[in-house]
């Protein structure tokens, strides 16, 4: 079996160190060898942060080689772009399409790069989705990156109980049910 | 005995590791990548585990209980150590009572830190044994490796973790703690009091002790040799750069010292007889590389692979490639994305914020320190003008301030300086401020008391029992200094930007010492909750005074039946400080309450 790898693109304070660690304890809860780059960037906020996640057999470093990536995570669209030099050629980007301005864009010194990210469906297979209102709708607006996390568990080998476990472990306790919800839309979310 | 296996990163595994082999004391002052280790020692509560006020404080602290007989560990990032350097290098002489382990976080490339520096170089200068992981299983099993040695060897231990290891995660074999009681502080001038002569002794028992500890490595179960039959050539790395290595799955022998100091030197000159091409991979200096050198064995490294940044396996194979060992690259040539940037930026409701816009607009040199403030260099500010190291910005300011008189120079000099910092080393800087005072002096400080160590993840300081009533620090800092002698200091709320400015600007003008203790805390540690503001796009007349604030939520855009761009606040990440409404120069920005109303 290959590894599968992950990467997790994001800003910071959006919440890549859990949704990093919710994905790697249920590949090990499903009994794989399971190796992370939980953030990589400044532990401030607002910055492009990154983080890895390998899966498979035995793994041994963390780090995914040039072009060796299975899956982009991408909680934020323009994260997702800089990062997709590390994806195979047809991999499969998952794109948060909720849009978070960096400084140059709102200083007017760059614009954001609204055509290059539309150019990543020629060389990749990318589903967008609205996380936050996916969330909204399911009842939580806290509950975009579990919204993310369900559709990416259809693109891995762990089983929907595994997911649920682990969920139920890492997830405020009064926010167990309403997670389950919005894990359930994002597995049942079809692309638009 | 229990064995469960659990995903642990490298910082939570160190701590469990010093769990289980008992240790009762650590301490640490927070800094990338170790901050989240202490963080995690706190959740066994058979270990008494603090955030001292620095890093040569912590080690003290972790000196006292080694003394005591205790298994021992402070925590620190790599530039730390260089506070903690001198009780260090003296208490390293010592003959450790109790285990003693120092847990440094080297950041190769930098992803978030102002140095390099290769830490293994310090520990090899302060006499001490040197582990290096390069997994969340390792980080655990040298822990445990490394204290039981210390007390046997009499060894100060270092564990030098870097980043991408801190805080990656791996699968761990959990054990059970073992009972590790300490034997009690008994007196004894040889051990404990380093003062000539008794350090002349010291200074042969550390050459023992090291030679020793040497001869030890050369079969200890940490150090591994995978050896390929038949192979003319021998790999040598450790940590991450390892299981990078591992990747490439060469047809190489492969030695692997987890102690990469004292290497022993009997198995390396063995190794020496066996193989035609010995070549050492690591990153930054070529620390093993020389380790061989000096024992004369012909070896080959950083002709090969950089000497700054991270070794990733395309690195490896480009290196090992352009040494003629590969005939061939595997790895694909990638060429980075070129996008536009992302610098990190002050959160929403920073109370950081409006001070470094009014010192932008004033135009006034600053002297930064260390922090979230230590953005400011960054656009859209721009509006601090110097960073060394955490709390250097005092004394720099008094220097400066004395050779600009000197020259008839009479231009206002402003110092800023958070409240983590002031405690860490600020304080010193300000004890100084007022030796050999000249009447031109013209020094503004601004302390930004936010009540929490921000930059590192919100960890307490000395003035967070302000906001946190269960927090057992609530220093006054107005009163400290003074009590110092420092009398012109006061608290201004810089979320009143009028009132901030204008007493900034006249505490400028005059000579003399003045601080101003910035009185909002930390806005993601303590969150304001208030109504969020809204652009009115009928008054708004574009000046960009509001988006050269640099809030997460504020930016220009186009609305619809308005000509030109007109500016907006995005109401699911606006939380209502307000600075933007006071800095608009035609009221075009309100708070929806009064809106709603």
């Amino acid at each position: 079996m290959e590894n599968k790898n992950i990467i997790i693109a994001g800003v910071g304070g959006q919440g890549l160190v859990l949704a990093t660690r919710i994905i790697s304890e249920a590949a090990f809860a499903q009994g794989l060898d399971v190796k992370t780059n939980d953030v990589v960037g400044l532990s401030q906020r607002g910055g492009t942060v990154w983080g890895s996640i390998k899966m498979g057999e035995k793994v041994h470093s963390p780090n995914i080689l040039p072009k060796g990536a299975d899956i982009i995570l991408g909680m934020e669209p323009l994260e997702a772009l800089r990062w997709s030099h590390g994806l195979k050629d047809g991999g499969l980007i998952i794109l948060n399409t909720n849009r978070v301005y960096p400084t140059p864009v709102l200083l007017e010194k760059d614009t954001y790069p609204e055509e290059a990210i539309e150019k990543l469906k020629e060389t990749y297979e990318v589903i967008e989705i609205d996380a936050q209102e996916e969330a909204k709708a399911s009842g939580n607006i806290k509950a975009a990156n579990t919204i993310l996390l369900g559709l990416v568990s259809k693109y891995l080998d762990i089983e929907e109980s595994v997911w649920h476990d682990v969920l139920k472990r890492f997830v405020p306790k009064k926010a167990v049910e309403e997670n389950l919800v919005a894990f359930k839309r994002g597995k049942d979310y079809e692309r638009k | 005995m229990v064995q469960t296996r659990k995903v642990l990163t490298g910082n939570e595994a160190v701590a469990r590791g010093f769990y289980e082999v008992g240790g009762l004391l650590a301490s640490s002052y927070p800094g990338s990548p170790t901050v989240e280790l202490l963080e995690a020692v706190k959740e066994y509560k058979e270990i008494y585990a603090e955030f001292s006020v620095n890093e040569k404080v912590a080690l003290e602290v972790a000196i006292g209980s080694s003394f005591y007989g205790a298994r021992s560990m402070v925590s620190m990032k790599h530039v730390g150590v260089n506070v903690a350097m001198d009780p260090l290098m003296t208490f390293t002489q010592t003959p450790m009572n109790g285990g003693f382990l120092l847990v440094t976080g080297d950041d190769p490339g930098m992803a978030s830190s102002q140095n390099e520096q290769d830490n293994r170089l310090i520990g090899k200068f302060a006499n001490m044994g040197i582990f290096y992981p390069g997994s969340s299983q390792e980080a655990k099993d040298f822990v445990k490796a490394a204290l039981p040695l210390s007390e046997e060897y009499g060894m100060p231990m270092m564990l030098d973790i870097t980043s991408r290891v801190c805080h990656g995660r791996g699968v761990v074999e959990e054990g059970e703690r073992e009972v590790h009681k300490p034997k009690g502080f008994t007196p004894d001038n040889t051990k404990y009091t380093m003062l000539p002569p008794i350090t002349h002794a010291r200074q042969y028992a550390m050459k023992e002790r090291l030679e020793a500890l040497a001869e030890y490595a050369y079969d200890a179960p940490f150090n591994l040799y995978e050896e390929v039959e038949g192979a003319k050539v021998l790999l040598i790395a450790t940590g991450l750069v390892y299981q990078n290595l591992l990747e490439l799955q060469l047809p190489y022998s492969i030695y692997r010292p987890g102690m990469v100091y004292p290497l022993s030197s009997r198995r390396l000159l063995e190794l020496r007889e066996q193989y035609d091409r010995i070549i050492v991979i690591e990153e930054m200096m070529p620390f093993m590389e020389n380790e061989l050198k000096l024992l004369g064995i012909t070896c080959e490294g950083k002709e090969w692979f950089s000497f700054t940044g991270e070794l990733h396996t395309e690195d490896i194979e480009e290196g090992l490639f352009k040494a003629g060992l590969l005939t061939e690259k595997r790895t694909p040539e990638m060429e980075k994305t070129s996008v536009v940037s992302r610098p990190p930026m002050f959160c929403s409701g920073c109370p950081h914020r409006p001070v470094f816009d009014i010192l932008k607009k004033m135009k006034v040199t600053v002297m930064g320190d260390i922090g979230c403030y230590s953005m400011s260099v960054l656009p859209a500010f721009e509006a601090s003008h110097t960073m060394i190291s955490m709390g250097a910005t005092v004394g720099i300011t008094k220097g400066m301030n004395k050779v600009m008189r000197m020259e008839g120079d009479e231009k206002p000099l402003v110092s800023v300086i958070g409240d983590g910092t002031f405690f860490h080393s600020g304080m010193t800087g300000f004890a100084n401020l007022l030796h050999q005072v000249d009447e031109k002096d013209n020094m503004t400080f601004i302390v930004l008391e936010n009540g929490t160590t921000a930059m590192t993840g919100g960890q307490h300081n000395g003035s967070s029992g302000k906001y946190d009533v269960a927090d057992d620090l609530h220093m006054d800092i107005q009163k400290i200094l003074n009590t110092m002698g420092i009398d012109n200091v006061q608290y201004v709320d810089q979320f009143d930007y009028k009132l901030f400015r204008d007493t900034l600007k006249a505490e400028v003008k005059k000579t003399g010492i003045s601080v101003i203790i910035a009185t909002r805390p930390c806005a993601l540690k303590f969150k304001i909750k208030e109504p969020h503001y809204y652009v009115d796009p009928k008054i708004c007349i574009g000046c960009r005074s509001c988006v050269k604030t640099n809030c997460p939520p504020i930016r220009m855009k186009n609305y619809e039946g308005i000509e030109g761009l007109k500016s907006s606040i995005d109401p699911s990440m606006c939380v209502g400080c307000s600075v933007c409404s006071q800095v608009c120069p035609v009221g075009a920005i309100k708070p929806s309450k009064i809106k709603e109303a």
